[in-house]
């Protein structure tokens, strides 16, 4: 993957091995339809930005594909795999890594026991039952680790961290097990200019070796990313394309008509 | 001295100490101690599911009193009298029953194979693990958490209580089941009030609290307290949650069961008022007080709420206000000391430690 990403190739891309499919992809709360007919097609390596206004279903859409949210039709595949409705942890297992938006992780334990249980991938309870666990961290959690800049912080509780150092052990967690596809809900919301950079950078370098969805507010962080972006409104795909495109498709600028995220495109 | 190294001298201390008491103690003194120590064993089993993995059961007594129902039923069948049929039977029965186990009352056959003491010995353990999988299979799988599994355990061991009170005919009901046989073993009989009982319970205690923090202190320990966290991010990192919340909730269960086994053996009889909602709550006062977090603190809680308890008894003026005390007991030790005794344990050690680094920091600061 390279920074010149241009959408025919991306097209191109997705019709050859789309590593996630969506189809008709429909969840109603009441009867009121938050995701409609979403067909998605993410290619093997592609770094996708989703974005759209309050509302969009751009979370919802993330919590469908995670297992959060059951869909009321349609079908996720995950390669030549079924994964609707086979439950969050069967869904995680199956190569599919979720970071929510509140950096969620285990705030009374260390950074260093976060890891470890993240990177275990012997998750039945008889394989763990009278495993032991190292007092150091292995190659991989170190590796993890020096890469979301939590190397110095091991053996600190999570509790004591920043937001941002939250945010990114969160996202070494996600790492560390090494998922197919990662899920990133406003990566950088809360953080400062300096951390957004390192984020910023963390997402390029993850792309190409990770699937990366990623859904964000801040278009010029979008920009920053530049891949290819998907526009929701009202549930639905509304546009899909690069940067310029999005900014100049009518449909989209008249979705966005006085709306914040117009104003910072 | 380290937490970790002050924590294993608290675990040498209190083993000596619990290993020499028969010593200095009369037979009276030795069997409420022994009690006691029972108590300690249910203590742990909470603080596995409640402290560990965050399960508040308040419904662990049910547990304990199907566990000494358990042995008692053979204890009861070891009695000369007792047979063919237990004397509460024939006392009940209808006039032209069948004088045989098979069929004396309703129900009458589920005791058939309780005339092996090991059968009665193992059903002690597996019968609450089976119960507690049942009632956790439903509540876990259907999502079921935080103050809506403690309601759930609760009415259930009412129910388990109701269901032995009403059934006079076969369990003995209100009366519970007395007179029963000592426990004789390949010939060696258990008295209750002599160091036998009380090293047996002594012994299962050592053994409990060392294979229970032998499994905490290692991956499944890290995976509860997670869960304990933040269920669901456990659960999209890939971890079955129901799973594991069902594990330790059998196996607290059947650590319940066999304290229940014990308390048979050192009390002598089984009653439904073992699964009265006060002792179930009483248990967990227990842990709170020691620490729900701590496995030695939890069992030294129970020491300690049940030897105070019985010195309050004994007395004319506390006896009556001890259940208001240990209530107040409990809301204290909530709001001002979450992690218990073994937390105040752990606050003292990490400061003293910390003095420790600060004078000798200071000292060498000064020599140079």
């Amino acid at each position: 993957m390279n920074a010149l990403h241009r959408p025919s190739q991306s097209a191109a891309l997705a019709s050859a091995a789309p590593i996630l499919r969506t189809q008709n992809l429909t969840v109603r709360f009441d009867e009121f339809p938050a995701v409609r007919d979403v067909d998605l097609s993410i290619a093997d390596g592609e770094l996708r930005v989703i974005i759209g206004a309050n509302g969009a279903g751009k979370s919802t859409l993330l919590d469908l594909l995670c297992g959060k949210t059951l869909p009321s039709e349609g079908e996720i595949w995950l390669h030549d795999r079924n994964i609707t409705g086979i439950g969050e942890a069967a869904i995680a297992r199956s190569g599919v890594g979720r970071k929510f938006q509140t950096p969620t992780v285990f705030k009374d334990m260390t950074v260093l026991e976060n890891l470890q249980v993240a990177s275990n991938r012997r998750v039945r309870v008889f394989q763990n039952l009278f495993d032991r666990v190292k007092s150091g961290p292995s190659d991989k959690e170190i590796a993890v680790a020096e890469r979301t800049g939590l190397l110095g912080s091991m053996k600190r509780k999570a509790s004591e961290l920043s937001h941002g150092q939250l945010q990114w052990l969160e996202l070494a967690m996600v790492l560390s097990q090494d998922p197919k596809i990662i899920l990133l809900d406003e990566p950088a919301a809360g953080m400062t200019s300096a951390e957004t950079d390192k984020t910023a950078e963390l997402l390029l370098d993850l792309a190409g070796q990770h699937t990366v969805l990623v859904i964000e507010h801040d278009m010029a962080f979008v920009r920053r990313i530049c891949r290819t972006i998907t526009v929701m409104h009202q549930g639905s795909v509304l546009a899909e394309g690069t940067a310029e495109e999005i900014e100049r498709n009518p449909a989209v600028i008249e979705a966005y008509l006085g709306s914040a995220t117009l104003s910072h495109a | 001295m380290t937490y970790r190294t002050a924590s294993i001298v608290a675990y040498v201390v209190f083993f000596a100490v619990v290993l020499a008491l028969p010593l200095v103690l009369n037979s009276f003194w030795t069997n409420r101690v022994a009690i006691y120590l029972v108590y300690s064993i249910c203590a742990i089993g909470i603080s596995m599911s409640w402290g560990y993995a965050g399960i508040l059961s308040l419904g662990q007594g049910l547990f304990f009193g199907m566990g000494s129902y358990m042995l008692a039923m053979s204890l009861t069948l070891a009695v000369p009298e007792n047979n063919p049929v237990p004397q509460l039977m024939l006392l009940n029965m209808e006039p032209d029953a069948v004088r045989d186990l098979c069929c004396v009352t309703t129900g009458s056959f589920l005791w058939i194979p309780f005339r092996s003491i090991t059968v009665g010995m193992i059903a002690g353990i597996v019968v609450p693990c089976i119960l507690a999988a049942a009632i956790g299979y439903v509540m876990f799988k259907r999502r079921t958490t935080g103050v809506y599994v403690s309601i759930i355990t609760l009415a259930f061991a009412l129910i388990g209580q109701l269901l032995i009170i009403n059934n006079q005919p076969l369990t003995g009901g209100f009366n519970g089941l007395a007179n029963l046989a000592l426990l004789n073993i390949g010939g060696f009989e258990f008295d209750p009030y002599g160091p036998s009982a009380y090293y047996t319970v002594a012994l299962t205690l050592l053994a409990v609290i060392l294979l229970a923090r032998y499994m905490l202190s290692g991956r499944i320990g890290q995976i509860l307290k997670a869960i304990r966290e933040d269920e669901a991010r456990a659960r999209y990192l890939g971890y079955d949650v129901e799973n594991y919340k069902l594990f330790i909730f059998c196996v607290s269960a059947g650590v319940a069961g066999l304290a229940g086994m014990l308390f048979t053996l050192t009390s002598e009889f089984a009653t439904p008022s073992l699964m009265a909602t006060s002792l179930s709550i009483s248990m967990v006062i227990w842990a709170a007080t020691g620490g729900r977090a701590s496995l030695l603190g939890a069992c030294i809680g129970a020491l300690i709420v049940n030897f105070v308890g019985s010195l309050a008894s004994e007395s004319a003026t506390f006896q009556p206000v001890w259940p208001i005390i240990l209530g107040l007991l409990f809301v204290f030790v909530v709001l001002f000391m979450p992690n218990g005794i073994a937390g105040i344990f752990k606050a003292l050690v990490e400061r003293s430690g910390k003095a420790e680094r600060f004078a000798e920091a200071e000292l060498s600061a000064r020599e140079a």
